[in-house]
């Protein structure tokens, strides 16, 4: 329960982004602001300051002032408000991880159903296709794919995805992960298809499409809804894993990955820029990874028994 | 010459420089001037000699081969391993522009109107593998050059006599009546097709490298060739270190062309990440960083390791290319509109602050021959920058009728490119356009922007000398000849190509054969009707900062080829 | 028996081609990875390009080039990068294979003793307050980005605390056991940790569950019967079977790992293994490098996963019609 609390609080506090930066910030958390100024203790000071000590080499960006009017958490490299920007990276991480892995659970349970159920050749290819995918590097396909996109678009049939679009970091992760849900979801449906009530089902001369869909998919279900916060947990670190390479989300906008991969490179000066996005989605995987077990146990009673947190 | 290390990757800034000419302030000087305290305190100072420098690179600079390796990392260390019939003084300041005999016993004598060169060889010197240099050798090096498909086999050495023949079969490449030995009197005689003012810089660059007549006429990637230097290439593994021991055969013959060097052994390792780079420098583990240290560790370095830092002047530039044959582009008043918008210190503040690059207004850098001072797009005129002028951009696009057309800028995607990139976004869009950006890996861009196939309307790009020539600028980056449609390598990346401009920048050349001071007066015009063009935005020239262990000492900048890593004193 | 794993081999075989010629395509659908500018130079005319295109076999038809690359990478074993000319492919992965083994096999024991402890601790205690804090912990370790928690180590123990409590931790980078068995341990020490910590997490809870489900098997029920001790039937009895499905996840794990799946790891790190191999090869878009790096990679992947399949077809018969 804490667990849900948790998400829906992370999820809220990060849909009201808009209003913190237009009404509490005041700022405009995409455009470069390099010669924007703040106020810290009164006075007004600019977001990037020069060095003067030394040689004078360097330009920092301003930290924490802890103040929520004021970039609350310092700003990033081309003076934007890291506070404001977390706020809006949190939706777009959201955002991608839930509808990539919805599109993962979705194509792993029709692919997982189709091969299990009908298994001969149907599995055979389809279990090859899941260990192509399986064994293929992620970081190769994930490279290649946004050169392309980011440069030209891709039309696949009647999909069109336009350069730098967000649907690009969304179907690479949810491809990658199908086997992950696929293969457990195959081996369920083989074993449900040696059951009375299917044999039965077979036996009558229902179609297999009407029992995939009457009497498998309702014994299938739980096992993909209990994957599915896992996979979303999943797929937001695999999210900031593919903008560590720079590749996903493109600037302005912002992910919790890509305001990571912009701290990184004031790592040494200012580590709030890229620690506060990381401990957000440290808190928020735990509470789906949490609320995942919950949804286990509350749909396998049997599990119950074996007592959870 | 090619941005840094052409491995750039995704952390890799670019090289971290900025300007001279900040009143007071001393580090150029300072650095200029310790090398001629050391040369008047009594030359070679054995008790110096001795141990062994620490170099670290994150990535290696592909093959190791003198006549096809276009990267500065490399052409770094040519210096100390290889030597040319010419090459650039070896010493700090203004004079390492100077050219000088090398295995020449005198700069050549030229006769035929500028056509013919004659070189009298150098008797006795040895490669490092024990054969005397011979003026066949001299030949074969040249012939090679052909043979392994020299990047600028096309457009530099071609004007030798029988260029053009083995342009088209490199393989029997034997420049005939082009490059002509005598080995009783010991000359070589270089005969041109057209004068050349720039034939001698293109001899002194490390292209220009004498190797053994029996090199194969392949790439030799990995495989050391041997040189004349003071070190030659022990060993070469891509994956983890370059080393380079003395030359035993070596015995300096000019102290300007090839002096003796100070450590035993020179090593440069590849593989680590910037950031831990820096520390092991901190740390003494390394001695020296070849990559630009990140823009988050100036103050660090400025601060607590000041006396260790070395910060000098490029002559190179970081400049927008508009593609002047696509929209909103191709219309001069937007590309004037670009030239007014960017505020030029806000990208220096990007690159590392004020001390590390200066406001640029002009193609040619400040301190290169032909450059004049002026400044044609900032608020409140004169011919220095001062600060943008968002009104008049913004009343120039409205002018152009082109407002709210989509633009995409094409960037590198390491911190630096990239945040610079997002700011010039940002501008474009506060002068009315809708603004993408599009960060490309610096293998991939480099070439993606120069090809037209790819319909780049404006890019982020850097352009490096490769020796000290108004042309070397403004005829290779801006001409109709460097404008090569379709190809991955057309450096004419705004596809600009003005007759009557072209015309003067032939003159120029021609000029500089006899009168130099004319030359470069006309190279400034040109300059300046370039920039009423305005086929590009400079943004800043940046300065180059080195940052050495504690235990290093004697440290030299050479405006060609950067840090003289030989001079190093680890002792 | 036989024919079933002579079928999974040719499987194995043909899902290793099919990830080669993906490879391949995808190359070449990327715009801008012609290599011919790159290999040339900076300036070089259209000429110099044809030949240096001509010298590489980059003008041959793709099919021919993907023969010659695969030739070169199997048979000949002489497949040399685009970038660094002249470099051999298949040395540069063996030379960085007993990296990513010194990373995995240490990480390994770490999260293997971490996480069985964990997780038998867990299931022994259940319901107790130390089993809810040891899954919070195995759940949290999950949760963290592991090149960010690697960043975040490195930045203190390199820089805010390493003038104090760290100061005894080396400059990042990697020292062959060669040199001293010392050296290696200590300089790959945080590298283990950070790489462990996810999977000690994972193994953790997964223990805790087969543990609590085989504590409510028959068996167990008998051996309280007889009056075994509970730790003793802990041990000797539940654990014991449950072990049979962390050592098939190990060696998934392990296969991948092995294959460069630490790549985020060794590059946060700076230790120069096959992940770290593959990661450069991408930036630098040198297909023969990007080329062996995947086949090694999948290799091994494949390899676990076959091992992993044969070994369950041997235990349950049943499988073996599928």
């Amino acid at each position: 329960m804490g667990a849900l609390a948790v998400l829906v609080l992370v999820i809220v506090v990060c849909l009201l982004a808009p209003v913190y930066a237009g009404s509490v910030a005041h700022v405009d958390p995409f455009p470069s602001n390099l010669q924007g100024t703040t106020i810290v203790h009164g006075r007004v000071t600019p977001v990037l300051q020069s060095n003067h000590q030394g040689l004078g080499l360097g330009v920092t960006p301003i930290g924490p002032t802890w103040d929520i009017h004021h970039y609350f958490l310092g700003a990033d490299n081309q003076g934007r408000d890291v506070f404001a920007r977390l706020l809006y990276g949190g939706r777009t991480s959201l955002l991608i991880g839930s509808t990539s892995a919805l599109l993962c659970c979705v194509l792993a349970a029709l692919l997982g159903l189709m091969a299990g159920y009908f298994g001969g050749p149907i599995d055979w290819v389809l279990s090859r296709l899941f260990d192509i995918v399986w064994a293929f590097p992620i970081y190769l396909l994930a490279i290649s794919l946004s050169v392309v996109l980011l440069t030209s678009g891709l039309q696949i049939g009647f999909i069109h995805i336009g350069a730098g679009s967000l649907l690009l970091p969304i179907i690479i992760i949810a491809i990658v992960y199908v086997p992950y849900v696929a293969r457990p979801l195959r081996g369920l449906v083989l074993s449900l298809r040696e059951r009375e009530f299917i044999q039965a089902a077979i036996g009558v001369g229902a179609s297999d499409w009407r029992i995939l869909r009457r009497e498998i998919l309702p014994n299938a279900l739980p096992s993909v809804i209990v994957f599915f916060p896992l996979m979303v947990a999943l797929d937001m670190l695999t999210e900031s894993a593919l903008s560590f390479l720079s590749i996903g989300v493109q600037p302005p906008s912002a992910s919790w990955g890509t305001i990571i991969n912009d701290g990184l490179g004031l790592l040494y000066t200012r580590p709030m820029v890229a620690i506060a996005p990381g401990l957000m989605i440290v808190i928020t995987a735990v509470s789906l990874n949490l609320l995942g077990d919950g949804v286990r146990d509350a749909l396998d009673p049997k599990a119950k028994l074996r007592g959870s947190i | 010459m090619f941005p840094r290390s052409r491995s750039a990757s995704r952390k890799l800034a670019l090289a971290s420089l900025a300007t001279m000419s900040l009143g007071g302030f001393s580090l150029a000087q300072a650095s200029s001037a310790s090398p001629a305290v050391a040369k008047a305190s009594g030359g070679y100072q054995s008790q110096h000699a001795g141990g062994t420098l620490h170099l670290v690179a994150q990535t290696a600079g592909g093959t190791l081969d003198p006549q096809v390796n276009y990267t500065l990392q490399y052409w770094q260390l040519y210096q100390a391993t290889y030597d040319g019939l010419v090459s650039f003084q070896k010493s700090g300041g203004a004079a390492s522009f100077d050219v000088v005999p090398d295995l020449a016993t005198a700069m050549p004598k030229v006769t035929d109107g500028g056509k013919t060169y004659t070189f009298t060889l150098r008797k006795g010197v040895k490669f490092s593998n024990g054969k005397t240099v011979t003026v066949a050798d001299v030949v074969a090096s040249f012939q090679r050059l052909f043979k392994v498909s020299n990047p600028n086999a096309g457009s530099w050495y071609n004007v030798i006599v029988g260029g053009n023949a083995c342009l088209k079969t490199p393989a029997t490449c034997t420049l005939k009546g082009g490059v002509v030995a005598d080995a009783a009197k010991n000359t070589v005689t270089f005969h041109l097709t057209s004068p050349d003012a720039e034939f001698l810089d293109q001899l002194a660059v490390p292209f220009g490298s004498i190797v053994p007549a029996g090199t194969p006429g392949k790439d030799q990637g990995t495989t050391p060739v041997p040189g004349t230097g003071a070190y030659y290439f022990k060993s070469y593994d891509p994956n983890h270190a370059l080393v380079m021991a003395r030359n035993p055969f070596f015995k300096q013959w000019s102290l300007a062309a090839q002096p003796q060097g100070y450590p035993n052994e020179i090593e440069m390792t590849f593989g680590l990440p910037v950031e831990s780079e820096v520390t092991a420098v901190e740390n003494g583990q390394a001695d020296w960083l070849f990559d630009p240290p990140p823009p988050d560790r100036l103050t660090e370095l400025s601060t607590k390791y000041a006396s260790q830092v070395h910060v000098n002047p490029l002559t190179a530039f970081f400049y927008l290319a508009m593609n002047t044959n696509l929209k909103p582009f191709n219309n001069v008043l937007v590309r004037q509109a670009v030239n007014w918008a960017v505020n030029r210190q806000s990208a220096v503040n990007l690159y590392g602050g004020s001390v590390l690059a200066q406001p640029a207004c002009t193609v040619l850098p400040a301190g290169f021959p032909g450059h004049v001072n002026f400044c044609d797009y900032t608020k409140g005129g004169g011919s220095t920058w001062k600060a943008p002028d968002l009104a008049k951009a913004k009343a120039l696009v409205k002018q152009s009728g082109l407002a709210g057309t989509p633009v995409a800028i094409v960037t590198q995607n390491d911190t630096v490119n990239e945040s610079i990139g997002q700011y010039v976004q940002t501008v474009l869009n506060q002068i009315g356009f809708k603004a993408t950006l599009k960060p490309l890996s610096a293998n991939i861009q480099f070439t993606y922007i120069q090809n037209t196939k790819n319909h780049v309307q404006i890019s982020l790009t850097q352009w490096y000398q490769d020796y000290p020539a108004a042309s070397d600028f403004l005829k290779v980056l801006l001409s109709c000849s460097s404008f090569h449609p379709g190809s991955d390598n057309s450096i004419n990346i705004a596809g600009f190509c003005d007759k009557s401009i072209d015309a003067q920048m032939n003159t120029a050349e021609t000029l500089e054969l006899t009168n130099v001071k004319k030359a470069n007066a006309l190279w400034g015009t040109i300059d300046k009707e370039m920039m009423a063009k305005a086929p590009l935005a400079p943004l800043f020239n940046p300065k180059l900062v080195d940052f050495v262990s504690k235990r290093v000492g004697h440290y030299e900048f050479s405006r060609q080829f950067y840090m003289l890593v030989d001079q190093l004193w680890v002792k | 028996m036989l024919s079933f794993v002579a079928r999974r081999v040719l499987a194995a075989v043909l899902v290793l081609f099919a990830i080669s010629v993906l490879v391949f395509l995808i190359f070449f659908a990327t715009p801008g990875v012609d290599p011919a500018a790159r290999i040339a130079g900076r300036s070089a005319t259209p000429q110099i390009l044809a030949q240096v295109r001509h010298e590489f076999g980059l003008d041959r038809p793709l099919p021919i080039r993907y023969a010659l690359l695969m030739e070169h990478l199997f048979i000949k074993r002489d497949l040399t990068s685009y970038v660094n000319i002249g470099d051999k492919v298949v040395p540069q992965i063996m030379n960085a294979a007993p990296v990513t083994l010194s990373l995995v096999i240490g990480a390994a024991v770490i999260w293997l003793v971490a996480g069985i402890a964990g997780g038998v601790v867990a299931a022994r205690f259940r319901g107790r307050l130390i089993d809810p804090i040891i899954m919070l912990a195995g759940i949290s370790a999950i949760s963290v980005p592991a090149y960010w928690l690697g960043e975040v180590v490195n930045l203190i123990t390199e820089s805010r605390l390493h003038s104090s409590v760290f100061s005894w931790v080396p400059a990042a980078g990697y020292v062959p056991i060669s040199q001293g068995v010392g050296q290696w341990a200590l300089h790959l020490l945080f590298p283990w940790l950070t790489l462990a910590a996810l999977y000690a997490g994972i193994y953790a809870r997964v223990l805790r569950a087969e543990l609590v489900t085989a504590l409510g098997e028959d068996y167990v029920r008998t051996a309280r019967a007889k009056g075994l001790s509970e730790r003793r039937i802990l041990i000797r009895h539940a654990l014991r079977c449950s072990l049979i499905s962390i050592v098939s996840l190990f060696g998934l794990d392990f296969g991948s790992l092995v294959g460069g799946a630490a790549l985020l790891t060794e590059v946060v790190f700076g230790l120069p293994g096959v992940g770290q191999l593959t990661y450069t090869s991408l930036q630098d878009l040198d297909l023969p490098v990007i080329m062996g790096c995947v086949m090694y990679a999948a290799f091994f992947v494949v390899l676990a996963n076959t091992i992993v399949d044969v070994a369950y077809a041997w235990l349950d018969p049943r499988v073996r019609r599928a």
